[in-house]
């Protein structure tokens, strides 16, 4: 029953094939025709610069390093230049295949091994639905919840020019001064931004024609005003397509291996004093507790629990395994008075819950990182004598 | 001075984040301006508003002499309440077309515009009909209301041209049949695609019942600002509707969308799954090595995970030392706490161990100049659930403390990010002694412990004779 089972799969999946792969290239960006997948699959030669090219555009909007073209840019690169960049990206993400690192950079060869890796990037992840959410439009107000989107995409390159020379520390100070004014402004224009939201979804409501959304979002609001203007055809071609916004990327410093041994030595450091300090307690401990009897023996169980849960909250505090389990991805914004239990989408109220805690988090993190610094400063400053440092107050 | 290097790498850092702040601000702004000009129509908050009630009239309603509106308010007043009564009675009322001539008849009591008397002959459809005869006396009246307000009829037509005009752009638009019934107060209406304007009725109990408001479209000739400027209980809210080809697209959307989200709950995903990860584990093998499968960006973020694991347990060890145990099971529990912080510690640098190994064997040497975090993990890839979720909020309170949490998280992850980049740069700078050592260890306290909003104060200790 099994074996006839897989038999019949196997022919349905056969026979699906030509389907999925007419899909596929309907789907794709630059997307190669079913015959170039066929040839492919035989390793053609003619097969292979389709492909480089089509991998170039799955993986540009994704490589992090500016040297992809962003479409806003003149004209492609050169295939050189891609090839280079597929490798690299391919690389970067951890495919296993050396053999796509040593194909020829004129793109002239390879093209089964692209189709693996196509088929690799298609299996590690949901690839065509971010492509899909990288070119759909908008319709609601969203809100992304998780920052990775926005990391994806590298934004375009400032050109900035670099002070050259030494600067005083007082202008840093300038700077940190500059940017929390410019955090402070933006709270405060994001809670206006959020008010006057909030009263077009109140004003609005009732107005769309899906039940589950009951007000219209401000994309479709202005469709409406626009298209009262006349312009109803092109309207929906105004929705902008990449509304989120960019989350601070932090520039990389340029030793990259410097974190690793830096976390490897603060890692040691903190084994070595958990060890100093527990030990004797644990010496100290047994000592005492030596002759006492089994009824401790309770007790100690339920020490031992408490202490376990407290400090599994505390791992899961960095180790980010709550956030698997809210969806990530821009969420649509819906006002909605009940806040019914049932139905889908998520409730803010939950969501605030986990922000909060994350929040929480990396004010540990900031306190813990402040009060390191402090310690070394008190070090150095200690080792000149006749000086008294008079703390700030208000801590 | 700061050497030229390091200030180099600072001032490039700071102005990383104020240009990343600076972003936030301009597509804030953007969307302030967009939200802005939607809102205008609604509330114009700079021109004064026509207001009903008896209160003092705002300047710029000229026409009318102060002593007539209160008169004049007060007929309003009454003929909205029996209006309203008779609305609450053609909601529960059953013959529609009874009621449509009392609509028809209370208009006529008042000075209808020439919106309104355009809407008596036009003969709605079975379908519209009960529609629209709901909603009359609601339009009925705000018709009285305005007209006896001694609102400009210009001001009126303006809205109704405004609409007007509209509609006539799109005249060439082919439409279905209902619409053509309706009973809009402009009669030049031609297009069906007219998204309808229409005042809400007046309280809940007019609401119409969900599935009959849709193919409706009464179109009123009623000012958005009289809407809002209601204050007999009307609630202040506009009905507009979405063009045709808008709302087909939209539905044909999300019907797509939820096609795609129930074929993933289905059984061939399993299999489709199972198949993925056979697949993946064949590319691992074939490619001469155990790999983990980890990409370098992966790698960075879990250093990057385990520095803070450091220092939160850290923190926690501190704070377990600093406390004073009171009891035998407080100084037990104590010695659990730390025992299991040097576990999860030895749990840690074994993972870093291993991600070393990952590194040097599988990804080459260390990737540098990249951005950590560009495919970062994030739970990402095992729930590809793509389609755009829905966030419910019930006031504005709740979202305004969800974007400010949202903001507050940003702006710690850059704080925590300069803090480390300052630590690395200026530490050492205060470890040698220079000239000005004193101002420069007073200004890295303060950026680096105090974020630069506080100062400490250094005393010389003067001996005493």
């Amino acid at each position: 029953m099994g074996r006839r089972r897989r038999r019949v799969d196997r022919g349905a999946a056969v026979g699906a094939l030509p389907e999925a792969i007419a899909a596929l290239s309907r789907t794709l960006p630059a997307g190669p025709s079913p015959e170039i997948f066929r040839r492919a699959k035989f390793d053609r030669p003619e097969a292979a610069p389709a492909l480089w090219q089509l991998l170039f555009r799955v993986l540009s909007p994704l490589s992090a390093d500016g040297a992809s073209a962003s479409p806003a840019q003149g004209e492609p690169p050169s295939t050189e230049a891609q090839v280079r960049a597929v490798k690299s990206e391919l690389r970067s993400q951890g495919y296993p295949r050396q053999a796509l690192a040593q194909l020829p950079e004129d793109g002239s060869q390879g093209s089964r091994e692209l189709l693996l890796a196509l088929a690799w990037l298609l299996a590690r992840g949901p690839l065509l639905e971010r492509l899909l959410a990288q070119t759909r439009v908008r319709l609601g107000d969203e809100i992304p919840l998780c920052e990775c989107e926005a990391l994806a995409r590298p934004g375009p390159p400032v050109p900035r020019v670099e002070a050259d020379g030494p600067v005083d520390i007082r202008h840093l100070q300038w700077l940190m001064g500059k940017l929390r004014f410019q955090w402070r402004k933006l709270i405060t224009s994001q809670q206006e931004q959020c008010a006057l939201l909030g009263k077009i979804h109140s004003y609005t409501r009732g107005c769309h024609s899906d039940r589950s959304l009951g007000h219209l979002s401000v994309a479709e609001t202005e469709l409406l005003r626009d298209a009262e203007g006349g312009q109803q055809d092109t309207v929906l071609g105004t929705c902008p397509p990449e509304a989120s916004q960019p989350t601070f990327v932090p520039r990389i410093p340029e030793r990259g291996a410097g974190e690793w041994e830096l976390v490897a030595r603060e890692l040691q450091a903190l084994q070595e004093e958990l060890r100093g300090a527990a030990e004797p307690r644990r010496a100290a401990w047994e000592a005492r507790v030596g002759g006492w009897g089994p009824e401790w023996s309770a007790v100690q169980r339920a020490s031992r629990e408490a202490v376990g849960l407290e400090l599994a909250a505390l791992q899961r505090a960095w180790e980010r395994g709550g956030a698997a389990a809210q969806p990530h991805g821009p969420c649509r914004l819906v006002k909605s008075d009940a806040g019914a239990s049932g139905g889908p989408g998520l409730r803010a109220a939950q969501v605030i819950e986990v922000l909060r805690s994350r929040e929480a988090c990396l004010e540990a993190v900031l306190c813990q990182l402040q009060r390191q610094c402090r310690q070394e400063l008190a070090r150095l400053a200690g080792a000149l004598p006749g000086l008294i440092w008079i703390l700030p107050p208000g801590r | 001075m700061l050497p030229a290097d390091c200030s180099r790498r600072l001032v490039a850092e700071l102005r990383d984040a104020l240009d990343a702040c600076a972003e936030r601000q301009r597509q804030l702004e953007r969307s302030l301006r967009v939200s802005r000009r939607l809102l205008r129509t609604w509330e114009p908050a700079e021109t004064p508003a026509p207001q009903p009630t008896p209160a003092p009239e705002t300047s710029g309603e000229a026409p009318s002499p102060e002593s007539t509106p209160s008169s004049q308010d007060l007929k309003e007043l009454e003929l909205l309440t029996q209006a309203l009564e008779k609305a609450v009675r053609v909601r529960k009322g059953i013959s529609k077309t009874g009621e449509r001539h009392k609509a028809l008849s209370l208009k006529s009591g008042s000075a209808a515009t020439s919106a309104t008397t355009a809407s008596a002959p036009s003969r709605p459809s079975g379908q519209a009909s009960c529609r629209v005869s709901e909603t009359k006396p609601p339009r009925g009246i705000q018709q009285t209301v305005v007209p006896a307000r001694g609102l400009p009829e210009s001001r009126l037509l303006s809205v109704g041209d405004r609409t007007h005009m509209g509609r006539g752009s799109r005249a060439t638009k082919p439409g279905p049949g209902p619409r053509d019934q309706q009973i809009p107060p402009s009669a030049a209406l031609q297009a069906p695609e007219a998204f309808t304007l229409k005042e809400k009725g007046a309280d809940v109990d007019c609401w119409l019942p969900q599935p009959l408001w849709k193919p409706c479209s009464g179109l009123e000739g009623g000012s958005p600002q009289s809407a809002a400027s209601l204050s007999t209980g009307f609630p202040d809210r506009i009905l507009l509707r979405l063009p045709m080809a808008y709302r087909k697209a939209a539905s044909r959307n999300s019907r797509l969308w939820a096609q795609l989200s129930s074929a993933q709950t289905s059984d061939s995903m399993d299999a489709a799954a199972t198949a993925k990860t056979q697949f993946l584990q064949k590319m691992q093998m074939t490619s001469g090595g155990p790999g983990s499968g980890l990409s370098a960006a992966a790698v960075e973020a879990e250093v990057g995970l385990l520095r803070t694991a450091c220092l939160l347990l850290r923190r926690r060890m501190e704070e377990v030392l600093s406390a004073d145990p009171a009891d035998c099971m407080q100084e037990y529990r104590c010695l659990l706490t730390l025992e299991g912080l040097q576990a999860i510690t030895e749990q840690c640098l074994h993972r870093l161990q291993e991600l070393r190994a990952v590194v040097g064997r599988q990804l080459g040497p260390w990737p540098v100049g990249r951005r950590p975090g560009a495919s970062l993990p994030c739970g990402g890839g095992t729930d590809p659930l793509w389609s755009p979720q829905l966030l419910l909020y019930s006031s504005t309170q709740e979202l305004q403390t969800l974007e400010a949490l949202r903001l507050r998280l940003a702006m710690l992850d850059q704080q925590i990010h300069l803090e480390k980049v300052l630590m690395a740069e200026l530490l050492p700078l205060v470890g040698t002694q220079g000239p000005h050592w004193l101002a420069l260890c007073r200004a890295v306290h303060s950026l680096l412990c105090e974020g630069g909003e506080r100062f400490l104060t250094v005393l010389r200790d003067e001996p005493a004779d």
